[in-house]
Parts: C-alpha cells; sequence; structure tokens
C-alpha cells in the first residue's frame, strides 16, 4: 500500500500541507473560493510545534488494522479496498468520538463538512485524496511540501531510499569525507533556534 | 487559569519583576499579549524564516528548497537562494533605514519651521551645539542670530535628503580617514539619505540585481546613510531644539504610574509632539482641571524611545520597553497613551478596549483603528498637547479602581549620557579613556542595543549581556528598549560598580558613573558612531581597529537590521541574539559573518545565549588589544 511518509527533519513548518489539504477538501477546490465556503474548509494535517521549534506533519497513518474501524459503533468508519485506505462515511457518522479515543496519533476530530447536507460534526480525517490517487495523482499535502518532508510511495521503496542514503553517508563518513545529513545552512537554523527555544518562552 | 501555572508562564516570558505583576493580571483578565500572539503562530514558516521565500511578484510566491536534493532551486524569475536572501535583506533593511530617517527629517523639518518662527512652543535651545554643527556645515554664524543658523543649518540637511552633490556632510567628516579609505575601496560611501534608500527599492525589483555580493554593498551603503545621516540629523537636531542630555536621574518600570493621579504613556519614537505634551503637562490650569475631576495631578511616563527621548532631556519615568506597552494598559491606570510611530503593536487600541484607555494617534502617517486622532502639527503643537492632555483628564472619571494593579518597586535609574557628556566626564579629551584601555583597567567597550522580542524572555538577554560583559572589565554603553532594560535591572546606577570587574569598577567610581552608560533612543546609536569615531581619530585607527563591539541580543525590527549593518558597515563586530532570516543561503550567511570584515573591518555573528555571546565580544575584544599591542 502506498503511503505518505514523513522525514520529520526535513518539514520547516511551512504549512504549505495544511492549505493544500483545506483547498483541496473544500467544495470549491480553489484557495479563493475555499475563503468563501461554508462551512469553511479546515485541514486534515497539522503541522505543530514540538520541542527546539522542531515540527512534525501529523496525520491519520490508514492504519492495518484500523483501531477506529474496529471500535466505531455504526460503521461509518470502512477501507477502500483499491487503495488501503481508511474512509469515514459521513452520513453514518455520529461523531460519539470512539474513533478519536482510540487512534494512536490524536489525529481525529470533528467539524461540519459541504459534502452531507446536515447540520451535525463529523470525523473529517484524511481521506488519503483517494480521488487524486485515482487520477494517478499525489496526495495534495505531499504535491505542496517542497522540502520532501512528505513522501509518497509504497513504503518499503521509500524506506531502502533512506537506508541507501544512510550506508552513503555512513561509507563516506568512513572515508574521512563530509557527509552531512542536513545542509549547512538547515544545520545553523535548528542549532540556533534550539539555543532560542531552550532561553526563551516557547521552550 | 491555576495561579501556580499563570506563574510560571510569565517566568518563562519576562525577567521584569514589575511586568510579572501585571502579566499574571493580564492572563488572569484574559487580555491577549503579544507573547499570546507568538504562541498562536507557531509553528512559522520555515522558507520565511530562512529568507527564501519571494512574495515581491506577480509570477510568485516562490520559494526556494533549502534541501539539495528535493523542490525548487529556483523561483520563477530564476532567482537563487542567494538572490532572494540577499535581496529580502535589503528589502528589511531599507525599511528600517527609511525610518529612522523619516523620523529625521521630521525633527529637522520642525527646526526649519522653528527658524522662521512657524512652530508654537518650541525654541532652539542649544545655541553650542547649533553653531558647531552651522561649522561641520560651512554655515556662518558670527554675528548671525541663531533663527538664522538655524535655518541655514535645517536647509542644509533637508538638502541632503535627496541631494545631487552626492555626498552627507556628516559621513564625509566625522568617520576615521582609515574608516572611510575602505568605505571608499568598497564603493559604499553614502551619496544621500532618500537615494540610497530609493535605489535599494529598485534594486530589489525583478530583473534588477541579481548578484547577492553587489546586493549586499548597496546595503551596507543604504544603513550608513542611516547611522551617518538620517539617523544622526535625528540626534543632533533633537540635542538643538531639546537639549544635549545630561545626567539625570528618574524611575523606571510599570511601577512609575500612580494610583492617585491622571496617567499618561507617551509612547513611540519622535520626540516632537512628546516634548510638548511636558511642557503642557506643567500648565497650572491643565494641573487645577485634573484637581477638578478629582485627580492628584498629571504623572507623564514614557515607553520605548519616545520614553527615552524625554527622559534624558526632562527626566520623566520610563514605564517600559516594548513588550511593556500592552501591559501598562492592563494596570488599568493608564487615561491616554499618546503614539507617535515605531513599535506600537497594531493591537493596542484592542487591548486598550478591555479597558478605559484611550489611544491617541498623533501622527498623519500612523493612524491606528480604533484610536482617537489627533493629528499633531509643529504650527499648533503646544496647543495639541495640551488638547490631549484634556482628554486624558476627562477620562480619569472612567477608571475602575477595582481593576487598577500598580507595581510597588519603581527602579532608580541614571540617563542622559549623550557623547558630550563622557567626553566631559572624561576631561574634555578621550584620552583618559584610551589610557584606561590600554593599561588594561577597561578592556574594551560594547554597545548593547535593540529591541524587544517575545522569542527571548524579555530583558534576560539584555540584562546578563551587560553584567557579563561589566564582569569581564569592558564599558557598556546603551540605547533603546536595552537601555530602558539595564534600567529595569538597576545597572544603570553608579552602585551597579559592585557587579564589574576591579578595573572597571575603579575607573567608574572615580567618574561617579555607572558601568552601563544609557546613551539614548534607537537613533542615538549615532551618539555610539561618534563615540567610537572620536576614539579611533585620536589614536590614529579605524574604528575596527578599536577594542569594540556591538551587540543586539534581543532585536526584532528591520531598523534593527539597518542599525547592526551600519555598525558593521563602520567596522564594529556585532553579535546579534537572534538569526537574521539569511541562513536558506550559506553564501550570504558566509559573507555576513566572515567575508565582510576584509572589506569594512566588522563583521556579524548569531548567539542566541547572552552569557557565550560575552565570550565571543571578549576573544574578539583580546583580539584587537593584541592588535594594537596592549
Amino acid at each position: 500500500m502506498k503511503t505518505v511518509f514523513v522525514h520529520p527533519e526535513r518539514c520547516i513548518g511551512c504549512r504549505h500541507c495544511e492549505i493544500a489539504c483545506a483547498v483541496e477538501h473544500s467544495e470549491s477546490k480553489d484557495l479563493f473560493g475555499a475563503l468563501f465556503e461554508e462551512p469553511r474548509p479546515a485541514p486534515r494535517i497539522h503541522v505543530e510545534l514540538g520541542v527546539d521549534f522542531m515540527t512534525f506533519p501529523n496525520k491519520c497513518r490508514h492504519c492495518e488494522p484500523a483501531p477506529c474501524m474496529e471500535v466505531c459503533p455504526t460503521g461509518a468508519l470502512y477501507r477502500d479496498e483499491e487503495t488501503g485506505s481508511v474512509l469515514v462515511n459521513y452520513d453514518k457518522c455520529i461523531a460519539c468520538a470512539m474513533c478519536a479515543m482510540v487512534c494512536p496519533f490524536d489525529i481525529i476530530s470533528f467539524k461540519k463538512v459541504w459534502h452531507i447536507n446536515f447540520l451535525k460534526t463529523v470525523n473529517y480525517k484524511c481521506d488519503h485524496c483517494v480521488d487524486r490517487q485515482r487520477q494517478g495523482k499525489e496526495p495534495a499535502c505531499v504535491e505542496a511540501c517542497k522540502t520532501g518532508a512528505l513522501v509518497f510511495g509504497e513504503v518499503n521503496d521509500i524506506i531502502r531510499s533512506s537506508r541507501r542514503d544512510f550506508t552513503l553517508r555512513t561509507t563516506k563518513a568512513l572515508q574521512g569525507e563530509e557527509a552531512p545529513e542536513l545542509p549547512e545552512g538547515i544545520a545553523a537554523f535548528r542549532e540556533i533556534m534550539k539555543k532560542v527555544a531552550r532561553l526563551g518562552p516557547l521552550g | 487559569m491555576d495561579v501556580k501555572i499563570i506563574k510560571e508562564i510569565v517566568d518563562m516570558r519576562t525577567v521584569d519583576e514589575a511586568a510579572k505583576e501585571i502579566l499574571e493580571k493580564a492572563i488572569a483578565e484574559g487580555v491577549e499579549t503579544a507573547w499570546d500572539r507568538l504562541e498562536a503562530q507557531q509553528p512559522q514558516c520555515g522558507f520565511g524564516q530562512l529568507g527564501v521565500c519571494c512574495n515581491r511578484c506577480a509570477m510568485g510566491p516562490c520559494r526556494i528548497s533549502p534541501f539539495d536534493d528535493e523542490g525548487p532551486k529556483r523561483g520563477v524569475c530564476g532567482a537563487t537562494a542567494d538572490t532572494i536572501v540577499a535581496r529580502n535583506l535589503l528589502d528589511d533593511l531599507l525599511v528600517g533605514a527609511a525610518a529612522h530617517s523619516d523620523h529625521g527629517r521630521e525633527i529637522v523639518e520642525v527646526l526649519l519651521k522653528t527658524a522662521e518662527g512657524k512652530s508654537q512652543g518650541y525654541e532652539i535651545l542649544d545655541v553650542e551645539k547649533l553653531k558647531s554643527l552651522a561649522g561641520e556645515y560651512g554655515i556662518a554664524t558670527d554675528g548671525r542670530s541663531k533663527e538664522d543658523i538655524a535655518k541655514d543649518l535645517a536647509l542644509a540637511m533637508l538638502e541632503e535628503f535627496g541631494t545631487i552633490k552626492n555626498r552627507i556632510q556628516f559621513a564625509e567628516t566625522r568617520p576615521p580617514e582609515k574608516t572611510r579609505e575602505m568605505w571608499r575601496k568598497a564603493g559604499i560611501v553614502p551619496r544621500s539619505v532618500d537615494r540610497e534608500i530609493v535605489e535599494a527599492a529598485h534594486r530589489v525589483h525583478m530583473g534588477v540585481d541579481a548578484d547577492y555580493v553587489n546586493i549586499l554593498l548597496h546595503a551596507l551603503r543604504t544603513s550608513l546613510s542611516d547611522g551617518w545621516g538620517g539617523s544622526m540629523m535625528a540626534t543632533e537636531i533633537s540635542d538643538v531644539l531639546f537639549g544635549t542630555p545630561k545626567p539625570v536621574e528618574a524611575y523606571v518600570n510599570l511601577g512609575v504610574l500612580k494610583k492617585d493621579m491622571v496617567n499618561i504613556i507617551l509612547h513611540g519614537h519622535n520626540p516632537v509632539l512628546s516634548m510638548m505634551i511636558v511642557k503642557a503637562a506643567s500648565d497650572p490650569s491643565l494641573i487645577e482641571y485634573a484637581r477638578s475631576k478629582g485627580a492628584a495631578g498629571i504623572n507623564l511616563a514614557g515607553m520605548c524611545c519616545t520614553g527615552n527621548e524625554i527622559l534624558m532631556r526632562q527626566g520623566v519615568p520610563i514605564a517600559g520597553n516594548m513588550l511593556n506597552q500592552e501591559l501598562a494598559i492592563a494596570t488599568g491606570a493608564v487615561e491616554a497613551m499618546i503614539i507617535d510611530y515605531q513599535c506600537i503593536f497594531p493591537s493596542i487600541t484592542f487591548t486598550a478596549s478591555c479597558y478605559h484607555t484611550k489611544i491617541i494617534s498623533t501622527s498623519e502617517k500612523a493612524k491606528i483603528p480604533g484610536a482617537i486622532h489627533m493629528e499633531f502639527h509643529p504650527e499648533t503643537a503646544l496647543d495639541t498637547a495640551k488638547e490631549i492632555i484634556k482628554l486624558a483628564i476627562d477620562n480619569f472619571p472612567n477608571r475602575n479602581p477595582e481593576r487598577v494593579k500598580i507595581p510597588s518597586k519603581p527602579i532608580k535609574m541614571m540617563a542622559g549620557f549623550s557623547y558630550e557628556v563622557i567626553k566631559q566626564a572624561l576631561g574634555g579629551s578621550f584620552k583618559p579613556l584610551i589610557d584606561a584601555i590600554a593599561s588594561g583597567k577597561i578592556k574594551g567597550a560594547v554597545g548593547v542595543v535593540g529591541c524587544n522580542n517575545p522569542k527571548v524572555k524579555q530583558d534576560y538577554n539584555h540584562v546578563t549581556l551587560a553584567k557579563e560583559l561589566i564582569k569581564r572589565n569592558i564599558l557598556v554603553v546603551e540605547t533603546g528598549c536595552a537601555a530602558i532594560a539595564s534600567g529595569k535591572a538597576g545597572l544603570l546606577l553608579p552602585e551597579a560598580a559592585d557587579l564589574a570587574g576591579d578595573g572597571l569598577a575603579s575607573v567608574v567610581r572615580s567618574l561617579g558613573i555607572p558601568p552601563v552608560l544609557h546613551m539614548g533612543s534607537c537613533v542615538d546609536c549615532s551618539r555610539i558612531l561618534v563615540l567610537l569615531a572620536d576614539i579611533a581619530k585620536e589614536m590614529g585607527v579605524a574604528i575596527s581597529d578599536l577594542p569594540a563591539a556591538g551587540a543586539a541580543p534581543e532585536w526584532y525590527s528591520q531598523k534593527a537590521i539597518s542599525i547592526g549593518a551600519y555598525f558593521v558597515a563602520s567596522g564594529v563586530f556585532t553579535v546579534l541574539g537572534l538569526p537574521p532570516k539569511i541562513l536558506g543561503s550559506p553564501n550570504v550567511t558566509k559573507l555576513l559573518t566572515e567575508g565582510v570584515e576584509g572589506v569594512v573591518g566588522g563583521k556579524f555573528a548569531v548567539e542566541p545565549d547572552p552569557v557565550k555571546a560575552a565570550d565571543l565580544i571578549e576573544a574578539h575584544i583580546e583580539k584587537k588589544r593584541k592588535a594594537l599591542g596592549i
């Protein structure tokens, strides 16, 4: 199954993924149109601050088996066989929050969505952009990520590639060559911001 | 919220004890402050922080991935990270230079109107300085009235904003020849005040300057037109109009507000209106009017650099620096906050709406929704000042005494150490200071300047750095929010010599001065330049040869970028407590922290930890001492 893999060391907190996600899940699928929609579309991926100004783009991991699916009393959560994604049938969702209670990543929250005509709130978690996937596209968050913090693919392929990078860096280091994991500017930025965080109110 | 949690939050946000009391109150009352807004902004965009976001034209916005193997490497126009970072920095810097210089222009305009007899309430107070400045500008003084001299001087200075002479007087004659020689070689001698700013704005347009070295050289030139131009004019002409500062004792922190009086805060940067408010506040009829409303009198208090200006000339107490502005209102005891411009939170009227405080805007270029606008003009300055005070008095009965909390312990401080005072204290020459430096009693001197920034615990970096430096026998001179921070921490008193190393302590004790000297507002960083220049001239060296440094431990503003750049361009090693938005370009970073030293003698360093910053500064000073053979 293809997944959105996160390289947290590459996330610089720009939140492009959040905007792209909200636009993708709006009725108009347009940034300026989305601003005038009611209910206002919201991102299903969340870039929040951790320690030392580090961030982690958190979203539904589409677990298999999925704890949320197992506890849903109305069968609102189901698996899309084609992409392996865990999806929500908004009509069936009763916003009981059982799914949110068992979610290992705490990424389930509830709001009104344009897809159904009710006043009720529903679990509006990541739908893995199944519509885009069917058109052969990457999820919107991955497309928006310009630093490679979000990558879409078969999980083992992605890990294989990371592993190759690791081997390359390690052997370079053994040969006395410089092999930094992060570019110079980012490394300097992280080091300085770590100090700022530890001395200041956001630490 | 739990009292213990509130205390923990407050301890993380500030070391200003008086501010802590009011910040607790603000949190308990649900009043939003800059610290809350900073939290709400997290995480902040990394492209922006790295300087690789370009939002200049409609082909964009563009951003460059800082990772080599992923994402775009050029904007739509083709600009690289180097070009975008350098252009963004120049853009920030030109805004800062414009802010200082436009402030300077307004001061000089008031001098012109005063000379022409068209202003109300102003006089030419420091005739000696007027004549000495006229001498520098080649304006005849013998047998002429001060008004005639002032008119010629004002016109000569105003002409330099857009001059076609391609020279700014102060930048020609005040720096040491060896420093100017470096400027000439690098092609960065400033040609006029406005021209450098306009050209900077031109260069950041798409398809103009793409060479980061060329862009940064112009940034240095623009900053010099501020430091040795617009800012220096602001300082000198403020002295002519309102008097050159002399040592003065006053009180500082939010505890300077008075429970039984009409409290008026003067906030911003330009002294032209606030000095008239000070004048008007002593009007017996207004004091009587305040009494008629149940108040014991009128209490003025400064804030930020307007506060510094009236503090050092009139001894008006100062309520605090930038992050204190909302807290002053949260005391519930402020009838009016009068604002001119710069560093005033756009949300200040929103804060005021939680209390009875009225915000009164006075500049046509700085209006804030929700403020009462009472526009200031030199022609009617005193009348406007009186009207504003009357409005504040009328608001006194609206104060809710149950919501008032004023911290109990204002701190005593000394301010007003202008260049002239320092020279005079040394007996009219810098030789005694140079001797003290040569003997090692004083190792060197550092200008600690700049703002508050909520990313840093308020005043902690300022105060820790100043303490570390004086402990190491390094004299500290300060301006702006940094100076106010030291005042609140008790460092601006002769008694603070107890915290200094033996050598520095003995020198400042013999002169009866504090080891940390308050030299004024942020435009008064120009006083530091003149001080450095004259010491260098007396020693026959460049400014970059001196055992001196600069620091901006809590900077936030574009003005601070301009100040930092003119310090560096003048030859001063300058340590920033927060990184400028340049780390997305290793080339720009390397040039500003290494390469530029070979061009102008100064360079930048970034070090958020104030103790480590002191280590860097001490090492630099030792290096310079060694090179001088002392």
